[in-house]
């Protein structure tokens, strides 16, 4: 069963002060966070967290199109990491 | 140079087919690539696509006949050299080019060793492999990974600060 729209989206209070704090800052930082249960909102938009898997902190950086998803979906706890092969990585 | 893009799977039937499973990102990108051989280069395989099955391909390989002969290719791993993959944009870069060059930082001071390159939904990570060390993960972005100079075989890491 879907979130009561009433409540709007949860996030836990800390990573707002974190995201406003970085902001403001200007620096290449990333941010650690360890609530992978709290909703991407739109104003994290251009920052890098480091969620936290349960091992390490794996860089999320917010794009437009993650608003709305779990900080925790962009940080697997059991990865196959397959093969490189013919993979690219496009520098953002 | 060479890039591993699949492995023999096993054998299919008493004809000497053999299962291939591909690595590569479209996965029958590995019947395009030419010339497939193995690890070493001494050996090249002549596949032919008979037809599909689960997560594999059946293909005929020149000079297999039999199901033993097949038998005895499974899980070898098969490469394609380096030269048979098409140029890339600007500011994109293959896996397997990435792999194993050296980091530095910004000063110049060493930091270890690329050793993976992760896609989990939010962009491109480089992992660093740091010498007694835990390994570092830093985004692929501009402003982490400054430069990559792929004829110095190196790449500049300004370390991210953490919040």
């Amino acid at each position: 069963m879907a979130r009561s729209v009433w409540k709007g989206p949860f996030v836990d209070g800390y990573l707002l002060k974190k995201a406003e704090k970085s902001r403001g800052s200007g620096r290449n930082e990333i941010i650690k966070i360890w609530s992978r249960r709290s909703t991407i909102l739109p104003q994290f938009v251009g920052l890098t967290f480091g969620v936290y898997n349960g091992q390490k902190f794996i860089p999320v950086l917010v794009t437009e199109n993650m608003i709305g998803h779990k900080f925790g979906e962009f940080s697997p706890t059991r990865t196959f990491y397959g093969h490189a092969s013919d993979k690219k990585a496009k520098r953002a | 140079m060479r890039f591993c893009v699949g492995a023999f799977a096993g054998a299919h039937g008493v004809r000497g087919l053999v299962k291939l499973k591909s690595f590569t990102g479209e996965p029958d990108a590995i019947l395009r690539y030419r010339p497939l051989t193995d690890e070493v280069g001494g050996r090249e395989f002549q596949v032919t696509l008979v037809s599909t099955a689960k997560d594999c391909f059946v293909v005929k390989v020149d000079g297999v006949t039999t199901r033993e002969g097949a038998e005895a290719l499974a899980s070898v791993r098969v490469y394609a050299p380096r030269a048979a993959l098409p140029a890339t944009e600007e500011d994109e870069f293959y896996h397997a080019d990435l792999i194993g060059l050296a980091a530095e930082t910004t000063d110049g001071a060493p930091l270890g060793q690329v050793a993976g390159l992760y896609d989990f939904g939010a962009g491109d990570v480089l992992e660093i492999a740091v010498p007694g060390g835990k390994p570092l993960l830093v985004p692929f972005t501009r402003a982490a990974v400054p430069q990559v100079d792929m004829a110095g075989k190196r790449v500049v890491i300004d370390l991210p600060v953490e919040a």
